[in-house]
């Protein structure tokens, strides 16, 4: 369990990394590592449950301007990587529901309150750029690629502690619920799952639809005709 | 004197280091040094004296804030005008703080709505569509989707800009990225549509009532909680699944 503990939190890092100061290219979005973590935990059915809700949700989540949206890029690594520990250590399929609760919850608390981290960050570059404007100014070419460095270490570093702590916090906490408390987690998951959904389908749906009417005949109709179609190839 | 043109192979590294426009993003200069990290391999060519060109580096240090990917056409097009400034003098730092910052709110106000409320969305819609059947191809699916857009956009920007100068935006380019984003959010309505009919009745095999009620409820609360930016989705689900916890307790 350990290489699989370690490629989690590293993992966090590397979310941490493509979320804001390198690249932006969703690697870092709660499905993509929900499938990686599944590979790597050979557990690919909890791993998508966890990921497809906190994708949802993590979706209609939006950094827009200077706001410091939610950190769904560690909150996605925490939230399947503590739902995968935990089913890990059940064996029960009603149990596995329960680890997935959870692992959900965990990952909205873990992106919530990875705010203030974030925030402590971008503080931190406030001092950096200073320094390095002082050190452009007396010559030093190389000051810009060293703030740089710096700046792509901290998120590293401040992704891989983060989703170690949360982990470590998580499985102390939750590992005794997930064991005792499996019937009633499990019925909670099968009214939050498709309640999540839900709410962030219809965050999607609004993000999109824009008041347009046209948009909103688009997403009836491709409702109506998926629904056909699932039918008539069932029947 | 005349300056030098940049090459194929500046354009190509100042693509790749706009990637960590965002590595110091702070909250008094925002993408400054990140756009200054970015410039360095234009400046290098057309001002060889060290002294000045760590001086103009120092220069763009200061505040820009834009959407990261469609940064680099400001990008292409501030090097264009680095170029002219070395050599006629013109524009002076306070014209290119003007042409920065116009540029950086005109590239933000169309990349936020491209980029984060549009194919972001779309792309985990398409890949949602896959993953709620249980395939994991769904984050491949949602990963290309948006990098191929993303990425070509982010190399290609820093040329278009570079040939076209500060009136980038001004020609056929705006208008065909209006149309993208008008088309993508259609295709984003129909895949929300998809995405509920399959969790309905996936494989032709209706959920139970209940859960088809829960969803349906789901997409109410979403839609009530969509028209107010405070609490956010997290804090709806968060207080959402405490109440699930409530309902499910059986002692």
């Amino acid at each position: 369990m350990i290489p699989e503990v370690l490629g989690t939190v590293l993992l966090g890092g590397v979310g941490a990394l493509d979320a804001t100061p390198v690249g932006q290219t969703l690697l870092s979005q709660p499905l993509v590592t929900a499938a990686l973590l599944g590979a790597l935990w050979h557990d690919m059915p909890v791993a998508l449950a966890v990921g497809v809700v906190l994708q949802i949700l993590a979706a209609s989540t939006l950094p827009v301007g200077a706001r410091t949206p939610e950190d769904y890029a560690v909150g996605g690594v925490v939230g399947t990587g503590l739902a995968l520990l935990l089913a890990s250590q059940v064996s029960f399929t009603i149990a596995r529901d329960g680890c997935a609760l959870l692992g959900v919850f965990a990952g909205m608390i873990a992106a919530t309150s990875g705010v203030p981290l974030l925030k402590w960050q971008r503080r931190q570059h406030e001092g950096l750029s200073r320094w390095c404007e002082d050190e452009l100014r007396a010559g030093n070419e190389a000051a810009l690629g060293q703030c740089q460095a710096a700046g792509v270490g901290l998120a590293f570093g401040v992704g891989v502690s983060y989703s170690a702590a949360c982990l470590g916090l998580g499985t102390l906490l939750l590992m005794g619920l997930a064991r005792t408390e499996s019937v009633w987690l499990s019925r909670a998951w099968t009214l939050a799952q498709p309640l999540w959904i839900g709410l962030g389908l219809a965050q999607l749906l609004h993000a999109f639809v824009q008041r347009r009417l046209l948009r909103v005949g688009v997403f009836a109709a491709a409702l109506f005709l998926t629904w056909l179609l699932l039918m008539s190839g069932a029947s | 004197m005349t300056v030098p043109a940049l090459r194929k192979g500046d354009l190509l590294r100042m693509a790749a280091r706009a990637s960590l426009l965002q590595a110091t993003w702070n909250y008094e200069r925002q993408q400054g040094l990140g756009w200054a990290f970015a410039l360095a391999p234009a400046l290098r060519r057309f001002l060889p004296e060290r002294a000045e060109r760590c001086e103009r580096l120092a220069e763009h240090t200061s505040y820009f804030n834009t959407q990261p990917t469609l940064a680099s056409l400001a990008l292409g097009a501030v090097a264009a005008l680095e170029q002219q400034r070395a050599d006629t003098g013109q524009p002076d730092a306070d014209g290119m703080r003007r042409v920065k910052h116009v540029l950086g709110s005109t590239l933000a106000a169309l990349g936020d709505r491209m980029f984060w409320l549009t194919l972001r969305p779309l792309a985990a819609c398409l890949g949602l569509i896959l993953a709620i059947g249980g395939s994991p191809a769904g984050a491949a699916v949602l990963w290309v989707c948006y990098n191929a857009m993303h990425q070509s956009l982010r190399l290609a920007g820093v040329f278009w800009g570079y040939r076209l100068g500060p009136k980038v935006l001004s020609g056929e380019l705006r208008p065909r990225l209006e149309r993208l984003v008008h088309a993508w959010a259609i295709i984003g309505a129909a895949a929300v549509g998809s995405i509920v009919a399959l969790l309905l009745v996936p494989g032709g095999t209706p959920r139970p009532l209940a859960f088809q009620l829960v969803l349906a409820c789901g997409l109410g609360l979403g839609l009530v909680a969509a028209q107010r930016v405070r609490p956010s989705p997290t804090e709806w689900a968060l207080g959402a699944g405490v109440l699930c916890l409530i309902l499910a307790w059986h002692p």
